[in-house]
């Protein structure tokens, strides 16, 4: 590692996983394969991506939980984790929101939120409980026992007893997941508002999209466990870095393509954009709603609709093309048309669609 | 054991059912039979109260002066000495075995649980025969073979009664407490971690204090037990409340002063009860949710061998060594010539016999507790009200009686009140039913309480009757945990011994009592064969309800 420049300092990160490895059995798929990322102070950063995709084992990585087979994790400049380097989870001053919550069956709220606090004095317990039970709206349950909570409160109070000793960082593991659905936007909520307030650097673990737009400064995606994209929610959306990340983040088709000399030859036409790649090289086009547009067809249609979802001020339709497969077409509540029309479908972006080769973005070529 | 850790389990789940069901109208038939049982169960303990209380002035005046004090020390000591040795050892095992890397494991779990088919007071006849100081095998083998002049701990006496005590009886608190190391969420402990304790706080400060209500329930068992334990501490010569009673009824045949005595029993046994109440008190360590999640094993390191050697030293101590000695003796008795004959002699009422009368009145009492506890379990799960619920707590006061007292009480009310029951096996058949009906009532509510009542619903809106839906919906459903129910009983009335010793009709010599009259006139050869039949007997309700537990 090269020595740290005193400059850098000012602006280090609060996390740092570098190369980060984990395969739990010999011969197993890697759980965690080669993961690097960063969080800046007093940022959310979303970890998403489906089950199974080794976003729970780096969390377990990072808190501790776990031994990495390779990698460096640091805290706030200093390793935790690395060779020759083991920092046990008690020393590390990260707080975890867990996915069951994890609240101690034998204590009350109170002694719940202040069990991190030991070795301080009374007073300061005293004052730092009260603190947050009050912020969280947990004041009038101080002497309540988990199991006579309700799941939003049994939620809040996980989340103060991780934030009371003052965490470097804090992670949640799918902290909504246990919760109703209508409980769920309250609660995320809630704790979005305290985390801001504190101006907490936190870590927030979900499978759930929404979620993770909702709660993260950035989001980073992770699938088969490999970093797929980091970066804003926006530029993730409109520029996703891998087939995956497209498809996940939803609502997009995928149309194969061919590259030519004048553009990426398709089943609904030539697309006039050039990539990187030699001619003939087989590319999948992301294709959202609102890049598809259609018309019915006078005579020798080649598409059909096979649906309308009408969303208000708009209809979303799905279309069948020759070849069997599918698009989804965004068009203006005026356009009403039955299933079973024939119609032109045709591209009509008005930006350059991402283009992938073997699942990877394939970056644009000059003209 | 198993059916007090499904009970434990399935709390929540039928308090949560209390109220989706709702007051319902007790019906009448079940209620009637309900109440008879708790009559039937309640009647002995009532009338041998009231015989206490109107015992003569002068026997009680007798009592207080000379024995009460003494006794009440004795047994409070054992007591409190084996609950907490097993305490000890049980957790501990039970952490090595389910939460460390100890080299062989799935072995261990099992063999940690074999001490329970075999009754104490064998063990202690072992051990008196090896360690005796005079005669015993080991010392005498020192100073034949060796020349060494060791006479070693004396086997008798409170230490080792509580030290024969503690191996035998640990399994409760074994088995009880590696339920709850397995049923312990892994986060429960990473979250301590989490908030900065290290890994020996977190075993104080959460992983003891969430196992606390398993390891309630068995100290409970175990110092119920220790009250009622007749053999080992004569055997060992200590003498306890039911050793006093036992010689009072046997010896003396003073059944007033034995009347007195087994109140004390009772209200100590009672009083360990309430305090079981208070210490679960409010925090009910019920885990909320779900996402359970094995915890990784802690690796021992160079603790692994000590450890391992520490289990295997319990287990030679418990298993290894009896069966040994126990097989040595059964050969040593088929090979000599006048203990053979002697075997044969007594072949007309032999081994054959015994074991017999072992099985059908264990057998019995098996079938006769898990009838009569259905009525009584199906009116405190689907009826749910304070007056369910104080029946179903009335039967289980066998809990609080020891094996004298129940023999006491039959034998007052036989002689007074049912003098056709006089001598006859079905007396030591009903003590065993009044006793270990707890038992029975316990895996019976457990196994109803996971049973959705929506199931018996749709029986009666298909037009069948409530008893006909009871009998081929309910019943056939609950099978299993009757059946566990019923092993339960039926593997601690095989072991059953002071009771069967009061109360059997001269002839009917069951394995456990054939055991010890050969014991306690030292003829070991003799015992040895029916002590090895009599713990294969145990192993297999035994092994029934360990895989049941999947232990």
């Amino acid at each position: 590692m090269a020595p740290r420049h005193p400059a850098t300092d000012e602006c280090m990160p609060a996390l740092e996983l570098l190369d980060i490895t984990k395969q739990y059995a010999p011969g197993a798929a890697r759980a965690v394969d080669a993961v690097s990322l960063a969080v800046q102070k007093g940022e959310i950063l979303s970890l998403l991506g489906p089950s199974g995709c080794g976003k729970t084992s780096t969390l377990r990585l990072i808190a501790g939980f776990e031994r990495p087979d390779a990698g460096v994790i640091r805290l706030n400049g200093q390793t935790v984790t690395g060779p020759g380097h083991w920092v046990p989870p008690e020393r590390r001053g990260i707080g975890m929101v867990f996915q069951d919550y994890a609240l101690f069956p034998h204590l009350t709220v109170r002694q719940n939120v202040g069990f991190g606090l030991q070795g301080r004095a009374a007073a300061r317990i005293q004052d730092t409980v009260a603190h947050l039970l009050e912020l969280l709206g947990l004041r009038g349950l101080a002497e309540r026992y988990p199991h006579e909570l309700s799941g939003g409160e049994r939620q809040r109070v996980a989340l103060a007893r991780a934030l009371a000793p003052e965490p470097v960082l804090i992670l949640l593991d799918e902290p909504f997941s246990s919760l109703d659905a209508d409980r769920r936007a309250a609660v995320r909520e809630q704790v979005r508002a305290t985390l801001r307030s504190l101006g907490a650097t936190a870590l927030f673990v979900t499978h759930d999209q929404e979620e993770a737009l909702f709660l993260g400064d950035r989001l980073a995606i992770l699938h088969q466990g490999r970093l797929q994209q980091i970066d804003t929610p926006e530029a993730i959306f409109h520029s996703p870095a891998t087939r995956f990340v497209a498809e996940f983040l939803g609502h997009t088709d995928f149309l194969p393509g061919e590259v030519t000399a004048d553009g990426i030859l398709t089943e609904i036409g030539l697309i006039p954009q050039r990539v990187a790649l030699p001619i003939g090289a087989p590319v999948e086009l992301a294709m959202r709603a609102d890049d598809v547009t259609l018309e019915p067809a006078r005579g020798g249609a080649r598409a059909l609709v096979l649906a309308r979802h009408f969303k208000g001020a708009q209809n979303v339709y799905r279309v069948r093309l020759p070849s069997g497969r599918l698009l989804h077409s965004l068009q203006p509540h005026t356009l009403n048309l039955r299933s079973g029309t024939p119609v032109r479908v045709w591209a009509a972006a008005g930006h350059p669609l991402a283009c992938f080769h073997d699942g990877q973005r394939v970056p644009a070529a000059e003209l | 054991m198993a059916n007090l850790i499904v009970a434990s389990l399935v709390g929540l789940q039928s308090r949560w059912r209390e109220r989706q069901i709702g007051k319902r109208r007790l019906s009448r038939p079940l209620l009637l039979a309900a109440l008879a049982v708790a009559a039937l169960v309640a009647t002995p303990l009532a009338y041998l109260l009231l015989r206490a209380a109107t015992a003569p002035a002068e026997t009680w005046a007798r009592l207080l002066q000379t024995r009460l004090l003494g006794l009440l020390t004795n047994t409070l000591a054992l007591m409190a000495a084996v609950t907490l040795g097993t305490v000890v050892l049980g957790v501990a095992l039970a952490w090595l075995v389910e939460r460390t890397d100890l080299p062989g494991r799935p072995v261990w779990r099992w063999l940690l649980a074999v001490p329970l088919a075999m009754p104490a007071f064998i063990g202690a006849v072992v051990h008196v025969a090896l360690l005796r100081p005079r005669g015993g095998i080991v010392p005498r083998f020192l100073a034949e073979t060796l020349g060494v002049d060791w006479q070693g701990p004396s086997p008798f006496g409170f230490w080792g009664a509580a030290f024969m005590l503690t191996l035998f009886m640990y399994p409760y608190v074994y088995l009880l407490s590696a339920a709850a190391f397995r049923n312990l969420h892994a986060s429960l402990e990473e979250a301590a971690r989490s908030l900065g304790r290290n890994a020996w706080q977190t075993l104080w400060t959460v992983t003891l204090p969430v196992l606390r209500p398993g390891l309630a329930a068995g100290a409970l068992l175990v110092a119920l037990d220790v009250l009622a334990e007749y053999g080992t501490v004569a055997l060992l010569r200590y003498e306890t409340f039911s050793a006093a009673i036992f010689l009072q009824l046997s010896g003396r045949y003073d059944r007033s002063a034995a009347a007195i005595l087994s109140g004390g029993l009772v209200v100590i046994a009672l009083a360990v009860l309430a305090i079981e109440l208070w210490l679960q008190g409010r925090a009910r360590a019920e885990q909320v949710g779900g996402h359970w999640r094995p915890a990784p094993p802690q690796p021992l390191r160079a603790w692994r061998w000590p450890a391992f050697a520490l289990v295997a030293a319990v287990s030679l101590a418990t298993v290894f060594v009896p069966v040994t000695v126990l097989a040595a003796w059964t050969v040593q008795g088929l090979r000599d010539g006048p203990t053979l004959a002697e075997l044969d002699r007594a072949a007309g009422r032999g081994l054959g016999h015994y074991l017999f009368n072992s099985l059908w009145s264990a057998g019995l009492a098996a079938g006769l507790a898990v009838a009569l506890s259905v009525p009584v379990a199906y009116l405190a799960v689907r009826y749910p009200r304070w007056t369910s619920r104080g029946l179903s707590h009335l039967c289980q006061v066998g809990y609080a009686l020891p094996g004298v007292v129940v023999a006491l009480s039959l034998i007052l009310l036989t002689n007074t009140a049912l003098p056709a029951l006089r001598g006859l096996p079905l007396v030591v058949v009903l003590a065993y039913v009044v006793r270990h009906m707890p038992q029975a009532v316990r895996s019976s509510q457990a196994a109803l309480a996971q049973l959705a009542p929506s199931l018996e619903e749709a029986g009666r809106s298909l037009g069948r009757d409530s008893l006909n839906v009871l009998l081929t919906v309910t019943v056939p459903l609950i099978f299993p945990g009757l059946l566990a129910g019923a092993a339960l009983v039926f593997l601690t009335s095989l072991k059953e011994l002071p009771a069967t010793l009061l109360l059997r009709p001269a002839g009917f010599d069951t394995l456990a009592v054939r055991v010890w009259l050969a014991a306690n006139d030292g003829l070991y050869p003799q015992a040895a064969p029916a002590a090895l039949l009599l713990t294969l007997c145990a192993a297999v309700p035994l092994a029934f309800l360990l895989r049941r537990g999947r232990i």
